[in-house]
């Protein structure tokens, strides 16, 4: 193990660093014991509900809640910046009006035809 | 014609004074002998002309299998609304059955009138009904809003309606429907009666809903309760496409040119509607949205006023009225198990109720337009009409095709596939109710393959 090299590109996990491993400040594993310690308090209240034999219902994760809430209510929060507006413009307003072009000028190529007498309009069940 | 509307009518008293133990079987055999009477009707003498004519209603080719729907799936309602109505006090739940019969009288004389302004008064008298189920026994606040939007956003587009047809009245002296194919055109030229024009057709485009008025939709079906989900997505929706090919008789020469915004908006709606499917969280939102997309394509079929356009759009309505009807029943009952309509807690549920993914990938398939479906028949007579109106529109409704498969096998695959959730530890097996109640929805369209002929209107 204290021969290993790894491959020239890759980086060594933060745990395996000797930079990091014997360096840490006191303020840093202060801090990384905090977070360490959130953690286990969340697994044990997800594995105390897990594990309740009276449990019936799902278990309630308040972080999904919060997104599920966050992509269905986005409008309150909207604001309209150059980007939102350019995509609005592009997707609600600009297809309408070039769709409108495009069927009036075929559909009135094809009346100017048969006004002509040019269009083949033979019998035509499918219309 | 009595004879369905007065058994329906004596429903009332039914649910009122049944004993509690037996108000549920009770309604739902009554209410199913009305749905077996109903078929009937579609034994029709001829293929055009109507007949069971009366002064007040007859039925057509056209409202005939609409008629049919709206009967069968009133036992429908009544067996999903079964389970999640239990825990109420026995009176709420009369009130309930109230409710719903209420809205069937509405909607069977709303299918049948041969007054227009009968079937407007009807139109709006279904909104109230619904309008107090979604309000009252819909589970999440966010149900004021729903019924709020509901109300108002059809309500103001039918207030248009109402003068459109008082001037109608006013000029032809008789809004009966018997007559109205053969009066003579009117000369429609002003900017006023462009005005009319789209005052005739604004209330029914809303109803369907039509992409740009279509915000009332998602929330309504999300925020209902099932059976208001049920009868919302089956029927009402079809109530504006039925009144749509209905008025478009007198609306002649002005519809060539005016028409071309909303089969824009209408097909537009289709593939933007079908986007929004791919990315929603909400399994009730997705089934919603794909409404919009599938009515966006009716509508379309019935704004170019051809005779394949008509029946596609007829065929699309019925069959989507119960692929729809399947799905939301579907997405109850994961609702009633897990008590959420994310989709991403209820996945891999082909492993825990193996029986239900069947009904599932049937619905899923019906949704996607599979053939030899009636969904596909319906799908491909407007397509085919609209190719034939315009060849461009082949890229839209390609597209829509396209992205419907996506987001149904999305919805199929994000439900049954994948590895069950960890924190599920027990779910309710299948009742034998719910297998009746989807089997029920998805017979009728298993057999219409066999035999299209009664739903496709007036095509002889």
């Amino acid at each position: 193990m204290a021969d290993y090299k790894e491959a020239p590109l890759a980086t060594r996990p933060r745990t395996l660093d000797p930079n990091d491993y014997f360096n840490l400040s006191p303020e840093k594993r202060r801090a990384d014991e905090e977070r360490a310690a959130l953690r286990a308090n969340l697994k044990r209240q997800y594995q105390t509900q897990l594990n309740n034999p009276h449990r019936q219902e799902l278990i309630e994760d308040p972080a999904l809640t919060r997104w599920v809430f966050a992509r269905t209510n986005p409008y309150p929060h909207f604001r309209p910046t150059f980007k939102t507006s350019m995509f609005g413009f592009m997707f609600g307003v600009a297809p309408l009006f070039a769709l409108y072009f495009i069927f009036k000028t075929d559909r009135d190529r094809k009346e100017a035809q048969i006004k002509a007498g040019t269009r083949d309009r033979r019998l035509c069940l499918s219309s | 014609m009595l004879k369905i509307l007065i058994p329906t009518m004596m429903l009332i008293p039914t649910t009122w004074l049944a004993p509690s133990k037996h108000i549920w079987p009770s309604a739902l055999a009554h209410s199913l002998i009305i749905a077996i009477f109903s078929l009937l009707w579609l034994s029709s003498p001829g293929e055009t002309g109507w007949w069971l004519l009366s002064n007040l209603m007859a039925l057509d080719p056209l409202s005939t299998p609409l008629l049919v729907l709206t009967c069968w799936l009133l036992p429908l309602m009544i067996l999903a609304s079964q389970n999640h109505t239990s825990a109420e006090p026995v009176n709420r739940q009369r009130m309930y059955l109230m409710l719903l019969t209420s809205l069937q009288i509405f909607l069977i004389i709303a299918f049948s009138a041969t007054e227009v302004l009968l079937f407007y008064v009807m139109f709006e008298a279904t909104l109230i009904p619904t309008l107090i189920l979604i309000t009252r026994w819909g589970s999440q606040g966010e149900r004021l809003n729903a019924g709020t939007y509901f109300l108002f956003y059809t309500l103001a587009a039918s207030l248009p309606l109402l003068v459109a047809l008082l001037i109608l009245q006013k000029t032809t002296g008789s809004l009966s429907l018997l007559p109205l194919p053969y009066a003579a055109a009117f000369p429609l030229i002003s900017v006023a009666d462009k005005l009319w024009w789209a005052g005739c057709l604004l209330a029914f485009l809303v109803k369907m809903p039509l992409y740009g008025m279509h915000l009332w939709l998602p929330k309504a079906h999300v925020e209902a309760p099932i059976a208001g989900s049920m009868i919302l997505a089956a029927v009402l929706l079809k109530l504006g496409g039925y009144g749509m090919m209905r008025m478009m008789v007198v609306l002649e020469p002005l519809t060539k040119e005016l028409s071309y915004p909303f089969i824009i908006l209408a097909l537009w709606g289709v593939i933007m509607t079908g986007s929004v499917c791919l990315r929603q969280t909400d399994l009730k939102s997705l089934i919603a949205y794909s409404s919009v997309g599938h009515m966006g394509l009716v509508a379309g079929g019935i704004l170019i006023q051809t005779p394949w356009g008509f029946t596609g759009a007829l065929i699309l309505m019925i069959a989507h009225g119960l692929t729809s009807s399947a799905l939301l029943c579907l997405a109850n009952t994961n609702y009633e198990r897990t008590h959420t309509r994310t989709m991403m807690l209820a996945r891999g549920m082909q492993m825990l109720l193996p029986l239900m993914t069947s009904w599932w990938f049937i619905a899923t398939l019906a949704n996607l337009a599979l053939p030899p479906l009636p969904n596909l028949m319906g799908e491909l007579m407007i397509i085919t009409s609209l190719f034939n109106w315009s060849w461009m529109t082949i890229v839209l409704t390609g597209g829509g095709t396209l992205i419907t498969a996506g987001y149904s096998l999305y919805m199929f695959l994000m439900t049954q596939r994948g590895p069950v959730p960890q924190h599920i530890l027990a779910l309710n097996p299948s009742h034998t109710r719910e297998h009746l109640l989807l089997a029920l929805h998805l017979l009728p369209l298993l057999l219409l393959i066999l035999n299209p002929t009664l739903v496709w209107g007036w095509t002889a």
